[in-house]
């Protein structure tokens, strides 16, 4: 199948960008690199009037750094995070979660800001900006804010991010060298959707505990109460209070799926427990 | 029409193409460069593959427009590699290829498999080539192949790293979201399935609010179908008389809007006081349909309250429902239903419905004038 | 040349009220009633009791699958293509869907076409004679199995461009198809012309699997538009076309009481086998071959006395059936492997013990089994124990059950036995339309001494080029690098039925020997009149003909029977240089290949998730043409089969919608889903075919199923679960676990 009939632009800068999708009659979306639009689009699931493609502005590809936090800009290529084109500020978590989203040819143009804007909860960034805290940061012509990661997405497809506007950057806390993460997926295949996503991180310099469980049907979950017991009794009770959170936050899972769920959740604090034993 | 320029195969080239155009179109039709290969359009086969820019990409999801000003190699553009020479041989040697029509688009990323990686084991080749599909050999020739040419090659030298620009990352705190968040679940009946409850081929989603008010009253308020249909995000109802309705349902997935054009039918059954509103409706666009109910019972609740049980069902057909995560579905329907009652709520409490709260299932900003100008004006015959 | 879209139904069932052009547009659009005189698409059957069903190339008053086409419509790309048929209306009336084969064969279900009297294309039903055992087995194991439905998926889908020669007259249709001389055949019935005005040639093909051996409408709409409109039109299937309107392979239900003794041994076996066959019936295989097939596979390679099988060819709302690499013996050796562990269990012994005892044994060959299936050689207990060293099984039964992720480990043996290249008994016992004969093969020395081979059967992938030059050079020592074979082009290649069921090599490949060895016979007798010699004296060696250490070129004897005439014999034989063969084999009831597979697997209780750590493969084809295309056939059936076993599926939901449009829906094994796959060789020749030959087209798809569900649910022995419906997806794996364990049921 072919698109739907569509006009391209390419705005050479923010102000341009945001002119261009002020019209809010406009029916214009955001190309950042197309890996999930363009198949929607060729199944005329999506039918733009206008794509926008937004990887030709500058601004969108900076990285800021402090001591405490840094800034990613929205079109960099999950193969770029993979390869370790910026500095790695999650001590190898970013280009470990990069390396297993879908297939090489698709991380070379695939961005994170698309990816995040595009909120199929499935996808490996939306629970792992999520899972440590990142905060999503918007643009609009009344210039910008910034939103928790776990508060940006609100269930499938559907994000705080309005028709105006442009997710410009994601901010992630800086770990220190006492960090240590765990990252399980639940696939059929390499470079399919996940069917359960288990996220754990602990960093005790920067007093960073969560843990995360994702589901393709909706908003991950955080397992607040499990990460207090990661905080005070480590990974190994929290392992155990994780399946009972699971159960309690995700009520209405299919059981299979809830099990799975809670494999991905249990084994990412496995990988914790194995590295704090190396 | 659009016009662009790029580089395929070293050669400057510049067409006047639909902006709709996909490269691998773009690249077979207009330039008879037919060694790219299409399998599936939906970038998963990796059949399209060609380098854009030094990187091997799908040709199937990227179009003219944003191809302009880039550089291409396809399979054609090869033909004096000598690696890839080295690769077509071993390709040939380890009867890697049968039909031959994911050859190319393997021998694309097998290149970028050896000039990033080097000398790779047979684990490594397979992680990296799944993204390409070969539906004839079973892939054993193939990674032979590849692992054969990369004995004693080299990687690569890693790109340079962008530098990070120092500086006070977060000037300030972070603000609230501007959309609240979606209602919680409340104590829902587990989400039905196909085939249960009382029709076939319908899903359904049950949710129950709890409301101070006695029946009587409720069911008064609730037999008010525009009323009704206020509180149901992205519903709009155009015609009612008697009980035959015509209108809209306006319903967003990110980056899929549908809009279902289409007629219904109002019941009110006072004695029982069940109210249902149902509907059907073509989305002209992706070629599908749907049939949607809302039913409500007003039931005698604690403390001469009443409970009021709300039914969503739905049926789907065409291409919007020929896909394998009905999860997706019910999270938009839970949501729906979710927004419905909580605005059920609102207006039986004689609260305004806060039109945003509408905003997280994506109508978009056309239909939210509509409903805000609606809501106001409920509010005023209210008052 | 103009683009074909075609608009599909969305709907499983309704009655077409209304339909209705846009304006502007009435000749771009194409409906049924614009397509006068065309035939629909119909397969007829000698068989007692089969119903016709009349597949018309666009819908005429009614749809009976989600992708059926209700119009055509033609634009100068497809996106305009598409464009367009997005304005066309058509107004439905639905009617209920028939979604499954228990539904479908339900009392009183109104029939998919109205004319029939019960909603089965055709029920069969055998008795070999089973009463005796039912009453007297000491042992009775009952299972249900089901298979899913499928897509073939050749990664190059259907497609086709045609158009009108006006200089000779003729339809020209390019089209990528396994059968071009059935092509135009089927062509010509439906639209009515002769086959002399209908060129069918298929030059590339991506691929067949079966998906290209039938008569589509897509090509009957095609072809018309150029005949009519004397233009050129071209039609390229999309994947979401592929998955969702080309649903067509695999779906079997199984119901089966087995019959043993204390120690195992098979006495009986009971069965009802259904298929959901779709809506129509396929040219020329029918809807019926599936069920014809599975009746008589289902047996499989063990020596059974007593047998009893039913079964239903159920009418549906899907697409309609087609035969998918293997046709039916996926399903039966997945029913009867799966039966074979169970009856193991049963009688507590290891189940390749079982297995083996009841393989027929090599001293019984030549052996007619239960449904008179003539198995003409091999060795199948020897596959058997050839793949249990190749995997360790003793090894596996020494070490821990559970690996050390937790893991639990499994190993599971399936062996079958594959009926290729049978030929005209079999297919006129089956009452198709189509019955094979002779294949033939035409062979030509040039005048510079190349050789051309032309057969009518396709290459698709399966290396036929390679192998009929190696046949031809067998017998005419022509240097391979001058042998050129050409296939698939109803112009200049003589008449064949085409590639399907694992013929290619035993049918076209006896042809090329036969017509290689005439032609050969006259080069050396021409060479030996140029050296002087007796025809017996010469021979072929280091690419020339010699006579002791004289010699002349195979351009030598070109050109002297094309150029030189002056310098040949007066009795030199009329035909020339060239000759066409024909062949079959003396036995045509088929050659029997056979091979074991050994799957050992690791699955994952908590996630379902299942790995292959190990897979090996023993086979026999016969004299093997070219070892590397024998494993190249045979990898790569096995991958569909590993495909089959743990991913594909075309699920419907109960509106007989299909749910997988797309490749994130529908799963493919990919390079890290697949094991490396190991092989060894048994050749047995066939003392009835030329040289020995069996086919292999098919057979490694056959077995996988079978293997890894029996290792799957060995591995899961101590959860006391079992799998029994593929693929094995991790969903179905936990419910397994959970219904043997309550437990964890009670816990989720």
């Amino acid at each position: 199948m072919k698109p739907a009939s569509l006009e391209y632009v390419r705005p050479r800068s923010m102000e341009e960008a945001l002119a261009v999708l002020s019209d809010e009659t406009a029916n214009a979306k955001i190309f950042a690199g197309g890996q999930s639009l363009g198949p929607m689009l060729n199944l005329r699931l999506t039918r733009p009037a206008k794509l926008v493609d937004i990887r030709h502005i500058p601004e969108l590809k900076a990285v800021r750094a402090d001591a405490r936090l840094c800034s990613i800009g929205a079109t960099f290529t999950h193969a770029e995070l993979e390869d370790g084109a910026i500095e790695d500020f999650t001590r190898g978590l970013l280009p470990y979660v990069a390396r297993g989203i879908a297939y090489r040819a698709v991380r070379n143009r695939g961005t994170v800001g698309g990816s995040l804007a595009h909120a199929d909860p499935a996808a490996d960034w939306v629970s792992t900006m999520a899972a440590i805290d990142a905060t999503i940061v918007i643009r609009g012509q009344a210039g910008e804010r910034r939103v928790p990661a776990q508060q940006f997405l609100a269930g499938a497809f559907t994000t705080e991010l309005g028709d105006t506007e442009l997710l410009t950057a994601v901010e992630l806390p800086r770990f220190s060298a006492a960090a240590r993460w765990g990252y399980y997926k639940v696939c059929r295949k390499t470079g399919e959707f996940a069917k359960a996503i288990g996220l754990a991180i602990q960093d005790p310099k920067i007093g960073l505990f969560r843990i995360l469980a994702g589901s393709p049907e909706g908003r991950p979950a955080l397992l607040t109460r499990s990460a207090e017991t990661l905080a005070t009794r480590g990974a190994e009770h929290a392992a155990r209070d994780a399946r009972e959170e699971i159960e309690e936050v995700l009520p209405n899972l299919a059981p299979a799926h809830r099990q799975q769920l809670i494999a991905a959740v249990q084994r990412s604090l496995g990988q914790i427990l194995l590295v704090e034993a190396a | 029409m659009l016009s662009v320029s790029l580089t395929v195969n070293g050669r400057p080239v510049t067409a006047t193409v639909e902006p709709r155009t996909q490269l691998c179109e773009l690249l077979r039709e207009d330039l008879n460069l037919t060694g790219t290969h299409v399998g599936c359009e939906q970038g998963v086969c990796g059949a399209c593959t060609v380098v854009v820019d030094g990187k091997p990409q799908r040709s199937c999801i990227s179009y003219a427009g944003d191809s302009d000003g880039c550089s291409v190699i396809t399979i054609e553009g090869f033909d004096d590699d000598a690696l890839m020479e080295q690769l077509r041989d071993a390709f040939s040697r380890h009867h890697a290829l049968q039909c031959g029509f994911c050859t190319p688009g393997m021998l694309v990323t097998a290149r970028d498999i050896i000039l990033r990686l080097g000398e790779t084991g047979a684990a490594r080749i397979r992680e990296e080539l799944s993204g390409n599909l070969c539906r004839c050999t079973g892939y054993v020739g193939i990674v032979e192949a590849i692992e054969e040419v990369s004995k004693g090659k080299v990687a690569r030298a890693p790109q340079t790293v962008v530098a990070a620009i120092e500086g006070t990352v977060a000037v300030r705190p972070v603000d609230a979201p501007m959309k609240p968040a979606v209602p919680p679940n409340r104590p829902a009946a587990p989400t039905a399935s196909a085939g249960v409850g009382a029709r076939k081929g319908w899903s359904s989603i049950e949710q129950r609010l709890a409301v101070g008010f006695p029946p009587e009253i409720v069911w008064n308020r609730l037999s008010d179908i525009r009323q009704v249909s206020f509180c149901l995000p992205g519903a709009e109802i155009t015609e009612l008389q008697d009980d035959r309705v015509r209108g809209r349902m306006n319903v967003s997935l990110g980056p899929i809007k549908v809009a279902l054009n289409g007629d219904g039918n109002v019941l009110l059954d006072a004695e029982n006081r069940i109210g249902r509103l149902s509907g059907r409706g073509q989305d002209a666009g992706s070629g599908s349909s749907a049939e949607g109910e809302v039913e409500w019972r007003v039931l005698p609740g604690e403390a001469s309250g009443s409970l009021i049980l709300v039914n969503l069902s739905w049926r789907l057909s065409g291409r919007l429902a020929q896909f394998n995560r009905a999860g997706i579905v019910q999270d938009v329907i839970q949501r729906l239903a979710s927004i419905f009652v909580t605005n059920l709520e609102s207006s039986l409490k004689g609260e305004a419905i806060d039109e945003t709260s509408i905003k997280p299932l994506g109508i978009w900003s056309l239909m939210l004038g509509v409903i805000r100008i609606r809501v106001a004006r409920w509010r005023g015959r209210n008052a | 040349m103009l683009e074909v879209a075609f608009l599909r139904s969305p709907v499983a069932h309704a009655i077409i009220r209304e339909r209705r052009k846009p304006t502007g547009f009435e000749s771009s659009v194409v409906f049924n009633e614009d397509m006068e005189g065309v035939s629909p698409i119909t397969t007829r059957s000698s068989i007692p009791g089969y119903k016709v069903s009349d597949y018309p190339a666009l819908a005429a008053d009614r749809v009976r699958f989600v992708g059926e086409i209700v119009a055509m419509c033609l634009a100068a790309n497809r996106a305009a293509a598409e464009d367009l048929c997005e304005l066309v209306e058509i107004e439905y009336d639905e009617l209920d869907p028939i979604v499954t084969c228990a539904a479908g064969r339900s009392p009183g279900v109104k029939p998919l076409h109205e004319e029939w009297a019960d909603n089965l294309f055709l029920r069969t039903s055998l008795d070999q004679g089973i009463d005796d055992v039912i009453a007297n087995a000491p042992v009775v194991v009952e299972l249900e199995l089901s298979t899913a439905r499928q897509v073939m998926h050749p990664m190059e889908g259907k497609g086709l461009v045609a158009w009108w020669d006006h200089r000779a007259g003729q339809l020209v249709v390019q089209t990528s198809t396994q059968v071009p001389h059935l092509i135009r055949i089927g062509l010509a019935e439906c639209l009515g012309i002769p086959q002399a005005i209908i060129r069918v040639a298929a030059p590339d093909v991506g691929g067949g699997f079966g998906y290209k051996c039938m008569l589509m409408p897509e090509e009957v709409a095609v072809a018309w538009l150029a005949y009519t409109r004397k233009g050129a039109f071209r039609w390229i299937e999309d994947r979401r076309e592929h998955l969702t309107a080309g649903a067509n392979a695999r779906q079997h239900e199984y119901k089966i009481k087995a019959y043993a003794d204390n120690r195992g041994r098979f006495l009986g076996l009971d069965a009802e086998v259904a298929i959901d066959c779709g809506a129509y019936s396929v040219w020329p295989f029918s809807a019926c071959l599936e069920a014809a097939q599975a009746g008589g596979n289902l047996p499989g390679p063990y020596d059974l006395q007593a047998y009893r099988c039913s079964t239903f060819s159920v009418a549906t709302n899907k697409p309609p059936f087609a035969p998918y690499r293997g046709v039916a013996r996926p399903g039966v050796c997945f029913a009867i492997e799966l039966t074979i562990d169970a009856i193991a269990k049963a009688v507590g012994r290891e189940a390749w013990e079982v297995r083996l005892e009841n393989l027929v044994a090599a001293s019984a060959m030549p052996y007619t089994n239960i449904t008179k299936k003539f198995y003409d050689s091999g060795d199948y207990p020897a596959s058997l124990l050839q793949v249990k060293q190749m995997i360790g099984f003793e090894r596996i039964r020494s070490e821990p059950r559970r690996d050390a992720k937790g893991r639990y480990l499994g190993v599971g043996f399936a062996t079958y036995t594959e009926q290729s290249a049978h030929g005209t008994k079999v297919f006129a016992q089956w009452g198709l339309p189509l019955v094979p004969g002779f294949d033939q093969a035409h062979v030509k020395l040039t005048p510079d001494g190349a050789l051309e081979v032309k057969a009518g059967i396709h290459t698709i992938g399966q290396g036929l080029e390679t192998t009929l030059a190696q046949i031809a050079h067998e017998q005419t020592r022509v240097p391979l690098k001058d042998i050129r074979v050409t296939l698939g082009d109803t112009a200049n290649t003589p008449f064949s039925t085409g590639a399907y069921a694992s013929r290619g090599i035993v049918m076209t490949g006896g042809a090329v020997s036969v017509a290689a060895e005439i032609v050969a016979g006259r080069i050396k007798s021409i060479a030996a009149h140029l050296l002087q010699v007796r025809a017996e004296d010469v021979s072929f060696r280091d690419g020339g003909i010699f006579a002791g250490e004289a010699s002349v070129s195979y351009e030598d004897v070109g050109r002297a029977w094309y150029m030189r005439p002056d310098q040949l014999p007066d009795a030199v034989d009329r035909g020339g240089l060239e000759a066409t063969g024909a062949y079959k084999p003396q036995v045509d009831t088929g050659v029997f290949s056979y091979a074991s597979h050994a799957a050992y697997v690791a699955v994952d209780a908590e996630t379902g998730l299942v790995e292959i750590l190990d897979y090996a493969i023993c086979e026999d084809c016969g004299t093997m043409v070219n070892p590397m295309i024998v494993d190249g056939q045979t990898i790569g059936g096995a991958a569909q089969g590993v495909g089959t076993a743990l991913f594909e599926e075309s699920p419907y939901d109960d509106n007989g919608q299909p749910l997988a449009s797309t490749l994130i829906d529908y799963l493919l094994p990919g390079p890290t889903e697949l094991p490396r796959f190991r092989i060894t060789h048994m050749e047995t020749p066939s003392p009835f075919s030329a040289h020995g030959l069996k086919g292999v087209g098919e057979g490694g798809a056959i077995a996988p199923a079978g293997a890894l569900v029996n290792a799957i649910n060995d591995a899961l022995t101590p959860l006391n679960a079992a799998v029994r419906e593929i693929p094995a997806t991790p969903e179905r794996i936990l419910a397994a676990i959970a219904a043997a364990k309550p437990t964890l049921g009670n816990v989720a």
